[in-house]
C-alpha cells in the first residue's frame, strides 16, 4: 500500500544498544509503560481468560449433550461443598446454569476479545504501524490493563457469593432487570456490575489512548488515508468505545443504585421502566458487537493483501464501510427488543435500519474477495484462518439478515437460531480473525517461526469442530429451542449431540494450538524481520523480529508517491 | 421433586384436564398436581385463590363436564426430532412469515453464502502463487464497487416488501369481540384469565417427566392445566408479569410476546385448527427459567364453550362481552 | 496533513488536547446515560411510545366523532403480596371517539393496616398510546386505603379523534387500559 523509506532497514544491529534496553523483571512487567509489553500482557491475559470462558461452556455442551440434568446437580454439589454450604438443590443447580452462561458471555466478550484483539494486537501494532514510538499515553495504558486484573477476580469470585436462587450472578451478560434487581439478591450481581465498571472504565481509558495516539502520534506522510485498515479498524472501535460504554456505565451504575439505594430507575413500582434498561443495554451492546468484530475486519485486510501480495482493493471503500458500520450501529439497537412489545412503526424502522448494515458488510467482504483476485496467493497458515473468517462471516452475516426482520424474529428470537448467529459472527468471525492474527505476528512478536503443520492442523480441526458445533444451533432455533436452557425436549436431542461432538472437536484443535504455541516458543525457527515477503508492506515488518524495545527512535518518513 | 413424583398417580393425570390450584404457594413447588384429579369437573374455580371472592358475585357454577383433555398429534405444535426448519404454522401470520423464510429469506441467504465460496473458491485456486506468479497490481474498480453496492440494496429493498407486510400484519389488532385471555408471568409458571367468560386465573405448571409420560405428551412442554382457547375464532393475549420479565411464545403460532411486569402487551392471532401447540418461557427469568412451558389446546368453538361452561365461565355467545364481568376476578390477594 | 515531525512539546500538548476532548466525549456520553432517564419519560409522554398515555387539562375542548365507537377495555394488576382488591366496575366499555367518559375502578384495602399504593399503567396496542388521553386519574397521585377501606376511583378520558385518521390505527378496535398497583415502600424515593 504504501512505500516506505525507513531508516530502520538493516540498521537493527546498531539500533540494539540502546533501543534494546529492557528495564528489570518487575519493572518490565508490572509497571510497564512499553506497548509492546502491554500487548504482550493483553495477550496472555485474554489466553487465560479464553481458556476459563472456553472450559465453562464445555461444561454447558456436556451438560446439553442428552435431555435431562446429568451433571449439573453434581457440579452444583461442588459449587457449595467448596464454599461449606449445603448441598444444593435442583433450583440452586439450576441456579448454577444461568451462572454459567452469564460468566461465559462475560467472559468472552469483556476478558477474551476485547483484551485480545484491541489491548493486544491493538497495543502491539497500532504505534508500530503508524510509525510511533509508543502510545499517546503510556502509562494510562499501563493502568488499562491493569484494571482488567481486579474486573477479572470481582466476576470470578461472584461466582461464590449468593446471587439469588443460588451462588453467582444468573442474570444473562445482559443483566436485564428486574430480574437483575430484585429478582437476585445477594452480592454476586453486585460484583458482577462492578466488575463491568472496572472493565469498561480500563476500555475507555484505551480508547482515549489509541484515538490520541491514532490522531497525533503517525509518522510524517503518514496521513489518515494512507493508514493501515488495521489501523483504522482500531479508530472505528476506539470511537465505538468510548461513545458506547460510558452509556453502560450509566446504565448499570443505575442497576446498582436501584438495587441497593432504593432508586427505581428500571422499576415500575416508582415510575420506572425495567425497558429503559434494555434500551441503554443495547445502545452500548449493539455497538459493543462491532467493536469485536471490526478490528478482525482490520486484521482480515492486512492479512489477505500480504498473502495475495496485492493491495487492498477499494482501500477506501473499506475504511469508510467500518465507519458506516460504526455509525449504523448506534441506530439499529432495539433489534435486540423486537418482543418486547414495540409499536409497529418502531419495529419497522428498526427492521430497515438494521438491514442496512448490510451494505457496508458486503462491500468489505466482496473487497476482500477482490484483494485476492488476481493475487498471487500463498497459503500460511494466517492467510488459511483469514479466508476461513470470510466465509464464516459471511454465513453468520445472512444469518443476520433473516433476524433483522422483526416479523421473522417473533419466532427466532431468543432462540438457539441466534446463538447460531452470533457465534457465527464472533466466535467464528472474531475468534478467526484472532488466531489469523495471532499466526501473522506471532514471529513479528516472539521472534520465532510457529509451526507452519501444526497451525495448518488447528485450522482444519478448529473449523470441522467449530462449524459442527454452531451450524445445528440453527436447526434448534428454528424448530424452536429457547437459549440459557439448562434441558431441553427430547426432540431436541440430536442436533444438541452432534453440537457436544463438534465442540469436542474443537477443543481437540486448542490442544494442537498450545502445543504450537509452546513449542514454536521454546524452539521455532529464528523469524526474519519479514519473514512473508513482498506482500507485507506496514510498518512492523521493517523492523526486526521481535522488534527493539523500543522503535522509531527516529520517526521514518512515508513516501508520498505511494497508494492510489 | 422426587418425593411428588412418587406421591402422584401418573395415570391419573391422563384423564384430569384441569386441576385445582391451591393457591401460589403450592404452585411453585408442583404439589399442586397431586390434588384431586380425577374429577373432570374440578375446575380452578372451585380453588382457595378465589374463596376470597366475595360469594355472591361468584359465577355459577354450571354442571358442564369438561371436554376429554386433548392428545397431541406427535410433530405438531412441537418440535420433531431432528428438525432442521421451522414448526408447521398453525396461523395466517405463521403462514406468511413462514413462507417469508422459507420462500425467500433461505434462498437468498443460500445463494449469497453459496456465491460467496464459489468466488472465493475460484479466486483461491485460480491465483494460488504457483498458478500466477506476478501478482496485479488493480486496486480500484468504481464500476464493480458500484455494483457490489448498489446491487444489496436493492436485494434488500425487494425483501423489505414482504417483511414490512409481514409486520403489518402481525400488527393487525384484534376485532372487538374477539376473545380475550390474560396471561401471566410468574416465577416460574404461567396464570390465565379470561376475563370476559368469568373463569378466574388459574395457573399452569410443568408436568413432571412421568407425569408427561402417563399423559402421553411430550417432557418439558407439558403443562398441567393447558391455556384452552378456540379455533377459529380471532383470540387476544393480554400478557404481563408478575415478578420479572418473561416471554410467551409458542413457535408453531408464530407468537412471541415478553411478559412486562409493571405493564401490558397484546398479541392477536386466529388458530386456524384444533390442537395441541406447545411452547417454552423465551426470556430468562430466573432459576426455573427451562421449566415453564406453555400448552395451548384449541378446541372446535363448541367444545370450547363447553369448556367455559365446565369451568363455569360464561361462553362468549350467550352474553354480551360488554356485560359486567363478576369483579370477583379480579380479587387478588 | 502536518509533514514536519513535531516537537516533542508540542506533541505533548497537542496529546493532552485531544485527550481532554475525549474525555468530554467519554464525561457527555455518561451524561446522556443518565439524562436518558428523564428524556425516555419525556419522549413517552410526548409521543405515546410503548403504550404511553396522553394528558389533557379538565377543561380540553375535543371534537366528538360522531358515529365512530371504540371499545376500551380496563385491565388491572396488583403486585403480589400488596393486601389490596383492585378492578374495574365494567371490564369494558364503548365509547364515542372524542368524547368524555369516566371508568371507575374499585379497590380495597384486605389488609388490617393503612396501605399506600401507586399505579404504573399503560395502553395496548401500543400505537394507540398517543391518542388515549387522561384529564384525571387516580394513577397521577399515591393512594391511601386504610384498613378495610374501599374506594370508587375515577379515571376521565377520551379518545383523540386524530386516531381516525392515523394509518396505524384504521383497525385498531379496542383499546385496553391496565394499571399495576404497587404498594409504595417508605424507603423507595420516586426516581
Amino acid at each position: 500500500m504504501t512505500t516506505i523509506t525507513a531508516d530502520h532497514h538493516g540498521d537493527h544491529a546498531h539500533d540494539h544498544h540502546d533501543a534494546d534496553h529492557k528495564p528489570a523483571f518487575f519493572q518490565r512487567w508490572f509497571m510497564s509503560t512499553n506497548h509492546k509489553d502491554i500487548g504482550t500482557l493483553y495477550l496472555i491475559f485474554a489466553i487465560f481468560a479464553g481458556v476459563v470462558g472456553g472450559a465453562i461452556s464445555g461444561l454447558m455442551r456436556v451438560e446439553l449433550a442428552q435431555p435431562g440434568i446429568q451433571y449439573l446437580q453434581g457440579w452444583a454439589n461442588i459449587q457449595h461443598s467448596l464454599l461449606g454450604a449445603e448441598p444444593a438443590s435442583l433450583d440452586q443447580a439450576y441456579h448454577l446454569w444461568n451462572a454459567l452462561i452469564t460468566a461465559h458471555g462475560l467472559i468472552m466478550v469483556f476478558f477474551m476479545v476485547m483484551p485480545a484483539i484491541i489491548g493486544g494486537f491493538g497495543n502491539w501494532f497500532v504505534p508500530i504501524m503508524i510509525g510511533a514510538p509508543d502510545m499517546a499515553f503510556p502509562r494510562m495504558n499501563n493502568i488499562s490493563f491493569w484494571l482488567l486484573i481486579p474486573a477479572f477476580a470481582l466476576l470470578l469470585g461472584s461466582a461464590f457469593v449468593p446471587g439469588g436462587t443460588g451462588y453467582g450472578a444468573g442474570t444473562g451478560w445482559t443483566v436485564y432487570a428486574p430480574l437483575s434487581t430484585s429478582g437476585s439478591a445477594g452480592p454476586a450481581v453486585d460484583m458482577a456490575i462492578l466488575s463491568l465498571h472496572i472493565a469498561g472504565a480500563g476500555s475507555i481509558l484505551g480508547a482515549v489512548n489509541f484515538i490520541t495516539t491514532i490522531l497525533n502520534m503517525r509518522a510524517p506522510g503518514m496521513t489518515l488515508h494512507k493508514m493501515p485498515l488495521f489501523v483504522w479498524s482500531v479508530l472505528v472501535t476506539a470511537f465505538l468505545l468510548l461513545l458506547a460504554l460510558p452509556v453502560l456505565a450509566a446504565a448499570i451504575t443505575m442497576l446498582l443504585t436501584d438495587r441497593n439505594f432504593g432508586t427505581t430507575f428500571y422499576d415500575a413500582a416508582g415510575g420506572g421502566d425495567p425497558e429503559l434498561y434494555q434500551h441503554l443495554f443495547w445502545f452500548f451492546g449493539h455497538p459493543e458487537v462491532y467493536i469485536m468484530i471490526l478490528p478482525g475486519f482490520g486484521i482480515v485486510s492486512q492479512i489477505i493483501s500480504t498473502f495475495s501480495k496485492k493491495p487492498v482493493f477499494g482501500y477506501l471503500g473499506m475504511a469508510y464501510a467500518m465507519v458506516a458500520i460504526g455509525i449504523v450501529g448506534f441506530v439499529v439497537w432495539a433489534h435486540h427488543m423486537f418482543t418486547t412489545g414495540m409499536s409497529v412503526n418502531v419495529k419497522m424502522y428498526f427492521t430497515a435500519a438494521t438491514m442496512v448494515i448490510a451494505v457496508p458488510t458486503g462491500i468489505k467482504i466482496f473487497s476482500w474477495i477482490a484483494t485476492i483476485w488476481g493475487g498471487s496467493i500463498s497459503y500460511k497458515t494466517p492467510m488459511v484462518w483469514a479466508l476461513g473468517f470470510i466465509f464464516l462471516f459471511t454465513v453468520g452475516g445472512v444469518t443476520g439478515v433473516v433476524l433483522a426482520n422483526g416479523g421473522v424474529d417473533d419466532v427466532l428470537h431468543d432462540t438457539y437460531y441466534v446463538v447460531a448467529h452470533f457465534h457465527y459472527v464472533l466466535s467464528l468471525g472474531a475468534v478467526f480473525s484472532l488466531f489469523a492474527g495471532f499466526y501473522y505476528w506471532f514471529p513479528k512478536m516472539s521472534g520465532r517461526m510457529y509451526n507452519e503443520f501444526l497451525g495448518q492442523l488447528h485450522f482444519w480441526v478448529f473449523f470441522v469442530g467449530v462449524n459442527l458445533l454452531f451450524f445445528p444451533m440453527h436447526f434448534l432455533g428454528l424448530s424452536g429451542m429457547p437459549r440459557r436452557y439448562p434441558d431441553y425436549p427430547a426432540a431436541f436431542e440430536k442436533w444438541n449431540q452432534v453440537a457436544t461432538h463438534g465442540y469436542e472437536i474443537m477443543a481437540v484443535g486448542m490442544v494442537i494450538f498450545f502445543i504450537n504455541v509452546f513449542w514454536s516458543l521454546a524452539a521455532g525457527k529464528k523469524a526474519a524481520g519479514n519473514p512473508w515477503g513482498e506482500g507485507a508492506t506496514t510498518l512492523e515488518w521493517t523492523l526486526s523480529s521481535p522488534p527493539p524495545f523500543h522503535q522509531f527512535e527516529t520517526l521514518p518518513v512515508i513516501d508520498d508517491a505511494a497508494h492510489h | 421433586m422426587n418425593k411428588v413424583k412418587s406421591l402422584v398417580l401418573a395415570g391419573l393425570l391422563a384423564f384430569a384436564p384441569s386441576i385445582a390450584m391451591n393457591g401460589q404457594a403450592l404452585a411453585q413447588d408442583n404439589v399442586a398436581v397431586a390434588a384431586p384429579a380425577a374429577d373432570n369437573a374440578a375446575a380452578p374455580a372451585d380453588s382457595a385463590a378465589n374463596a376470597a371472592a366475595p360469594a355472591a358475585e361468584a359465577a355459577p357454577v354450571a354442571k358442564v363436564a369438561a371436554p376429554p383433555r386433548m392428545k397431541p398429534t406427535e410433530g405438531i405444535g412441537m418440535p420433531k426430532p431432528g428438525e432442521v426448519t421451522l414448526q408447521e404454522q398453525f396461523t395466517s401470520t405463521g403462514h406468511t412469515a413462514r413462507w417469508l423464510h422459507d420462500k425467500m429469506l433461505l434462498p437468498l441467504i443460500f445463494a449469497i453464502s453459496i456465491l460467496v465460496l464459489a468466488l472465493m473458491l475460484y479466486a483461491m485456486w485460480r491465483f494460488r502463487a504457483s498458478a500466477n506468479p506476478i501478482p496485479s497490481k488493480t486496486s480500484h474498480n468504481t464500476f464493480i464497487e458500484v455494483v457490489w453496492t448498489v446491487l444489496p440494496v436493492l436485494i434488500l429493498l425487494v425483501v423489505a416488501v414482504p417483511s414490512i407486510g409481514l409486520l403489518a400484519d402481525q400488527y393487525k389488532p384484534a376485532p372487538k369481540d374477539a376473545l380475550t385471555v390474560k396471561v401471566t408471568g410468574y416465577q416460574w409458571y404461567w396464570g390465565y384469565e379470561y376475563p370476559d367468560a368469568g373463569i378466574p386465573e388459574f395457573v399452569s405448571n410443568m408436568l413432571t417427566e412421568e407425569q408427561a409420560k402417563a399423559s402421553g405428551e411430550p417432557h418439558q412442554l407439558a403443562a398441567d392445566n393447558r391455556l384452552v382457547l378456540p379455533a377459529g375464532r380471532p383470540i387476544k393475549l393480554i400478557i404481563t408479569a408478575a415478578d420479572v420479565i418473561h416471554s410467551f411464545a409458542v413457535p408453531s403460532l408464530w407468537v412471541k410476546m415478553d411478559a412486562v411486569p409493571g405493564r401490558l402487551n397484546e398479541k392477536s392471532f386466529t388458530i386456524l385448527e384444533p390442537g395441541v401447540y406447545y411452547g417454552q418461557c423465551s426470556e430468562l427469568c430466573g432459576a426455573r427459567h427451562g421449566f415453564m412451558p406453555i400448552a395451548i389446546e384449541a378446541l372446535p368453538p363448541a367444545q370450547f364453550d363447553q369448556w367455559v361452561l365446565s369451568q363455569g365461565g360464561k361462553p362468549a355467545g350467550a352474553a354480551p362481552a360488554v356485560a359486567a364481568a363478576a369483579p370477583a376476578a379480579d380479587a387478588k390477594l | 496533513m502536518a509533514t514536519l515531525p513535531p516537537s516533542p512539546f508540542d506533541r505533548d500538548r497537542r496529546n493532552r488536547r485531544t485527550m481532554i476532548a475525549m474525555a468530554g466525549v467519554g464525561l457527555s456520553m455518561l451524561a446522556l446515560g443518565f439524562a436518558s432517564v428523564p428524556l425516555y419519560r419525556i419522549f413517552c409522554e410526548q409521543t405515546g411510545f410503548g403504550g404511553t398515555t396522553m394528558r389533557a387539562d379538565a377543561n380540553v375542548q375535543v371534537r366528538e366523532a360522531a358515529g365512530h365507537t371504540m371499545s376500551i377495555r380496563f385491565d388491572s394488576n396488583v403486585q403480589p403480596g400488596m393486601p389490596w382488591q383492585f378492578y374495574p366496575e365494567h371490564r369494558t366499555d364503548t365509547v364515542t371517539v372524542g368524547s368524555k367518559d369516566m371508568a371507575i375502578f374499585i379497590a380495597k384495602n384486605m389488609s388490617d393496616k393503612p396501605v399506600t399504593g401507586t399505579a404504573s399503567f399503560n395502553v395496548t396496542p401500543s400505537q394507540a398510546g398517543a391518542y388515549f388521553t387522561k384529564i384525571q386519574c387516580f394513577c397521577f397521585t399515591q393512594q391511601t386505603l386504610q384498613p378495610g377501606q374501599e374506594v370508587r376511583m375515577p379515571v376521565l378520558y377520551f379518545v383523540d379523534p386524530r386516531i381516525l385518521k392515523d394509518p396505524d390505527n384504521k383497525d385498531t378496535q379496542q383499546i385496553t387500559l391496565s394499571y399495576t398497583f404497587y404498594p409504595v415502600e417508605q424507603d423507595k424515593k420516586p426516581s
